[in-house]
């Protein structure tokens, strides 16, 4: 009956929709012109080895390699928040001391001279990792070890250890379970923590944890189905153990090949990885994210480039920050500040009245290249082709 | 030439800058006096000292001084600022910090020279501070919140140090205050890289310059101690001066010789230009004119050579800014007999054990082995002669410890505690509260060979929650503190160093020595037991409470007739026909339109529009060729 219904009232219901799409479009449009959404102005790392003991090196391992990259393509150590359970470093078992490997040759010592760990031993849990992603601490917890982001902020969180069907263990104690996960995600969201998040997880069964995630601007990976396992890459003869995990090894892999402008995308980091040489399935969820994976620069999570954005005319941005700065000008000069300010307001507003015609007319171009390089690519085209064709079919039956 | 005229503007950079001091000084109030005073001040200085079991002591010392900060206001020219910044916030009088890894060896590497009992530490974090003029709440939180800032200043976890669990106020048995110290330890904190990190950003030339290039991590770090430390000290009179200590006991590749290459697999090339002055010492215990010219020969010519006035050592002093990138700073020591090296040792070895077994109780005991050359020394056979040992032990409380079960023996003997001790002080430990603070002076006779004390205790039953991850691995507690007040470490150098370190020397160090860290097994609980208890629970719970609630609530009859209503229903013909036909009867028409047909006409509609106005188009076209 309800069906039956439902489908009676299909063609009114169809109606009422393209009336509320073409109002729905109308106010898309309208808002256009008022100003965009916070831009990404910062960059944030949450990097977190989750296992103890000696056994588990590669877990730090793959986590001070994520480090190292991160801090390679531009992201500063005040920036990063690196949670490490255990020191592995200078442990009496480690035969290289205050060094870390993550290949057999040896080669590169991901321990450095510069690092700086926020959160380590016994500080690793999951009290601590859920306080820094919503950032509720204690009052007196210093700087350094809080998630100082904001709505402009893209945030990588790497998070590496043994994990489950929806967990990942802390330490061998505690558990974070896929639930808590989106429940910080969800209130970093209110409270306009990040703009965009990417959630990376090497652990067996990754991609469960993030299966209860619900907030958008959110794109996870993980480097294993589930019910699959992650393996570890090789064992170090000399260090005693393995000393990195597949997915890692092949990400680092990835971005040895990339400096700090490449403009490789996220999609063609997830195309990367090989199931065979993987021997799990990588997974990546990106339904709760707006852009498409081919326009985003890796580099926008795992390093920190600003995208800079070019201006009409070179002085415009200095008169902007010289008109707010000296509000004490004297009365001579006032009337030009009138006119920088207009500007300023035309471009703000893009209105296409006043002085700043100049400035509307690129802003509308700019606009109407947006919207088609946004969403009617194809469209265009076809309609593009379509008319093509028609006026050939025209012109030649003109011409005969 | 491109350094020759990098050394010139370095030379006018600093020919400026002392051109510029007077002036500058001649605008404060009172004349050449703030001159001195009113400038912030660095010098960095390393100390190798050959041990007698052919290791090597690097003990690298940084100094920084900033005037009382009235004339700067907040800014530092080459002060850290996060320090001072430290001392203002949380009224800092006096603290230390240190981070150690490996235990100073007493017995080989000297226990009663300055440099041992100023620099040796426990193992672990050890921090204790002294603030001013706060009443003891006050004290409390600033404990707290300090720790806190230090624990993101130094990338560790001291701000464990916070709970009351973990720190005590211990009032003349660690150093004589008047309540306003605090003090705690983590014994299992480990040390490394990141600590030595922002540590070293606490200097002015970072590890870019100067002494300061020789710290490359993996030599240090895999030697057989290191200790990195922070001490600082403020007053109103002479501002914040900070002490930043690394020492190190590095094992020579090399057997019979050692350079400084070799040890730091790196040479210092040039001092740091911020510095006011950059030494580098070598240290020999033992009178230069006796046998020690015999045991070991040094390659490369001092600067000077000045004596302990006591005749205890030799210090051989190197300017850095004598070397250059082609003629760079690398001391070489060869070995002849390393074995003769004498070295002091302290008046009682101290250490400290477990006895007992089991999981329920045990008891602590701290064992005192005088040294024989010491014992020689000072017994004179007379009644009269005492020493005095103070012992400083703090233990969590998770260990019990009854306090009137202290028993001491001297000699193997049995002694009554009132004979021995002179001075006590116990604050008890309160469960998960505060820990058990001893302080007890005591008092031997100076003949005395060996002395034992021991203490029973009982082992408490944490919360699930309290057990650290790896709670197999037993509880560390930290180690405790032995000092000897009656035996003064110092070396008085004369006067013409103007070495910061070397003036540290010349304090009372009163000789002490930190004992063992202890290992105690608790009982732990088997982790997963909780789980299989509550999955258990609740399986049996779940059975119990549904086949209740389903005997008590189920109504057999209802449901029978539920079941038949339903079976009526489920052809649902009739309420079919029904509305069928209430349908046929109200509105057809409009039914008709609304379902089928509706899609279709609209469509239609728009195809033949469609195919009309081509047509027109196409006539129109046609019509209008035709006419041309």
């Amino acid at each position: 009956m309800a069906t039956e219904k439902a489908r009676s009232s299909n063609p009114m219901g169809l109606q009422l929709r393209r009336f509320l799409l073409i109002l729905f479009s109308l106010f898309v449009v309208l808002p256009l012109s008022s100003p965009s959404p916070t831009m990404h102005n910062n960059n944030w790392a949450v990097l977190v080895c989750t296992s103890r003991f000696w056994f588990n090196y590669r877990h730090m391992a793959n986590t001070l390699s994520l480090y190292r990259t991160v801090k390679r393509l531009g992201i500063p150590d005040e920036r990063i928040i690196l949670m490490l359970a255990d020191d592995m470093a200078c442990n009496s078992r480690n035969n290289y001391p205050a060094q870390v490997f993550n290949n057999e040759n040896h080669q590169l010592n991901l321990y450095g001279d510069n690092v700086e760990v926020d959160y380590r031993g016994y500080e690793v849990t999951v009290e601590n990792f859920l306080r820094v992603l919503t950032g509720r601490h204690e009052a007196a917890v210093p700087r350094s070890k809080r998630l100082l982001s904001d709505e402009g902020s893209h945030i990588l969180l790497y998070m590496t250890g043994h994990g489950g069907n929806e967990f990942l263990k802390f330490q061998d104690t505690e558990e974070l379970q896929s639930h808590d996960l989106a429940d910080a995600v969800k209130q970093m969201k209110e409270k306009n923590r990040f703009k965009e998040l990417l959630i990376m997880v090497d652990t067996c069964q990754a991609a469960t944890l993030f299966s209860q995630l619900q907030s958008p601007g959110v794109v996870a990976i993980g480097s294993s189905m589930k019910g699959e396992n992650s393996y570890s890459h090789h064992l170090d003869p000399d260090v005693g153990v393995s000393v990195v995990d597949r997915f890692t090894f092949y990400t680092l892999a990835f971005f040895e090949r990339l400096d700090m402008y490449s403009n490789a995308s996220l999609n063609s980091l997830f195309t990367s990885y090989d199931p065979t040489l993987l021997m799990s399935t990588a997974y990546y969820r990106m339904d709760l994210y707006e852009r498409p994976l081919n326009t985003v620069p890796v580099t926008n999570f795992f390093g920190s480039v600003m995208k800079t954005i070019p201006t009409d005319s070179a002085y415009t941005g200095f008169s902007v920050a010289h008109a707010s700065e000296y509000t004490t000008l004297n009365a001579e000069s006032a009337p030009s500040r009138a006119v920088l300010e207009d500007q300023v307001d035309h471009i703000k507003t893009h209105s296409q009245s006043g002085k700043g015609l100049q400035h509307s007319l690129n802003e509308w171009l700019k606009l109407l290249e947006g919207k088609i390089g946004e969403k009617d690519n194809d469209k265009l085209v076809a309609y593009g082709l379509g008319s093509m064709v028609l006026f050939l079919a025209i012109s030649t039956w003109l011409s005969s | 030439m491109a350094s020759q005229m990098l050394l010139s503007l370095l030379v006018f950079y600093f020919y400026s800058f002392h051109l510029a001091r007077p002036i500058h000084c001649s605008l404060g109030s009172n004349g050449i006096d703030t001159a001195s005073v009113s400038k912030e001040e660095f010098s960095e200085e390393l100390l190798l000292k050959p041990l007698p079991d052919r290791k090597v002591l690097a003990h690298f010392h940084f100094t920084s001084t900033s005037p009382p900060s009235a004339s700067n206001g907040r800014h530092h020219h080459l002060f850290p600022k996060s320090i001072a910044q430290l001392v203002k916030k949380y009224k800092i009088k006096e603290l230390e910090l240190s981070f150690t890894q490996g235990r100073w060896n007493y017995d080989r590497w000297g226990a009663s020279d300055p440099l041992s009992t100023r620099n040796a530490k426990p193992p672990g974090v050890e921090l204790w501070a002294r603030f001013d003029v706060l009443t003891k709440e006050e004290i409390d939180t600033t404990w707290g919140n300090l720790t806190n800032s230090l624990s993101g200043l130094f990338c560790a976890s001291i701000n464990f140090l916070e709970s009351s669990t973990s720190h005590s106020t211990p009032l003349w048995g660690f150093l004589p205050n008047n309540g306003d110290l605090r003090y705690g330890a983590l014994p299992r904190e480990a040390v490394c890289t990141e600590n030595l990190t922002p540590w070293l950003k606490l200097l002015p030339c970072r590890d870019k310059a100067g002494i300061a290039t020789l710290l490359d991590r993996p030599s240090i770090y895999r030697g057989h101690y290191h200790s990195q430390r922070l001490k600082l000290r403020s007053d109103r009179l002479n501002g914040i001066v900070i002490e930043q200590t690394l020492s190190a006991v590095l094992q020579p590749s090399d057997r019979t010789s050692w350079s400084m290459y070799q040890l730091f697999k790196k040479i210092i090339t040039e001092k740091c230009a911020l510095a006011k002055s950059s030494r580098v010492f070598v240290e020999i215990e033992g009178n230069l004119g006796s046998k020690n010219e015999n045991i070991l020969e040094l390659v490369g010519e001092a600067d000077m050579v000045v004596n302990d006035q006591n005749g205890h050592s030799t210090i051989y002093q190197y300017n850095v800014e004598r070397y250059s990138e082609h003629e760079p700073l690398d001391i070489m020591v060869n070995w002849r007999d390393p074995l003769q090296l004498s070295f002091l040792q302290a008046p009682f070895h101290a250490s400290r054990f477990l006895m007992g077994s089991g999981n329920e109780r045990g008891s602590i005991a701290i064992s005192l082995q005088s040294a024989r050359n010491f014992t020689k020394g000072l017994y004179d056979g007379s009644n009269n002669c005492f020493t005095k040992v103070v012992v400083f032990q703090v233990v969590p409380w998770y260990v019990k410890v009854y306090y009137h079960t202290l028993r001491i023996y001297v000699d193997g003997e049995i002694r009554d505690t009132k004979d021995v001790v002179e001075k006590i002080n116990i604050t008890p430990s309160e469960d998960k509260v505060s820990p058990g603070t001893l302080e007890m002076m005591l008092r031997f006779p100076c003949g005395m060979i060996s002395a034992a004390l021991t203490l029973d205790f009982d082992k408490g039953f944490l919360h699930i929650d309290e057990y650290p991850p790896d709670a197999n691995q037993g509880f560390d507690i930290p180690s405790a503190l032995v000092s000897f007040p009656d035996f003064i470490s110092s070396r008085i150098y004369p006067d013409s160093i103007s070495s910061p370190l070397l003036h540290s020397y010349k304090g009372r160090n009163v000789v002490k020595s930190y004992t063992e860290v202890l290992l105690v097994p608790l009982t732990t609980p088997d982790f997963s037991m909780p789980y299989n208890v509550i999955t258990f629970t609740c399986t049996v719970l779940a059975l119990y409470f549904g086949s209740m609630i389903n005997v008590l609530r189920r109504r057999i009859s209802e449901e029978e007739r539920l079941a038949k209503s339903n079976d009526k229903r489920r052809p649902g013909f009739i309420p079919l026909l029904i509305s069928r036909i209430t349908n046929k009867i109200r509105g057809r028409k409009e039914d008709l339109a609304d379902q089928s047909q509706s899609s279709q006409p609209l469509l239609g509609h728009k195809v033949i529009f469609k195919v009309v106005l081509i047509a027109v188009v196409a006539t129109l076209w046609h019509y209008f060729l035709n006419t041309s």
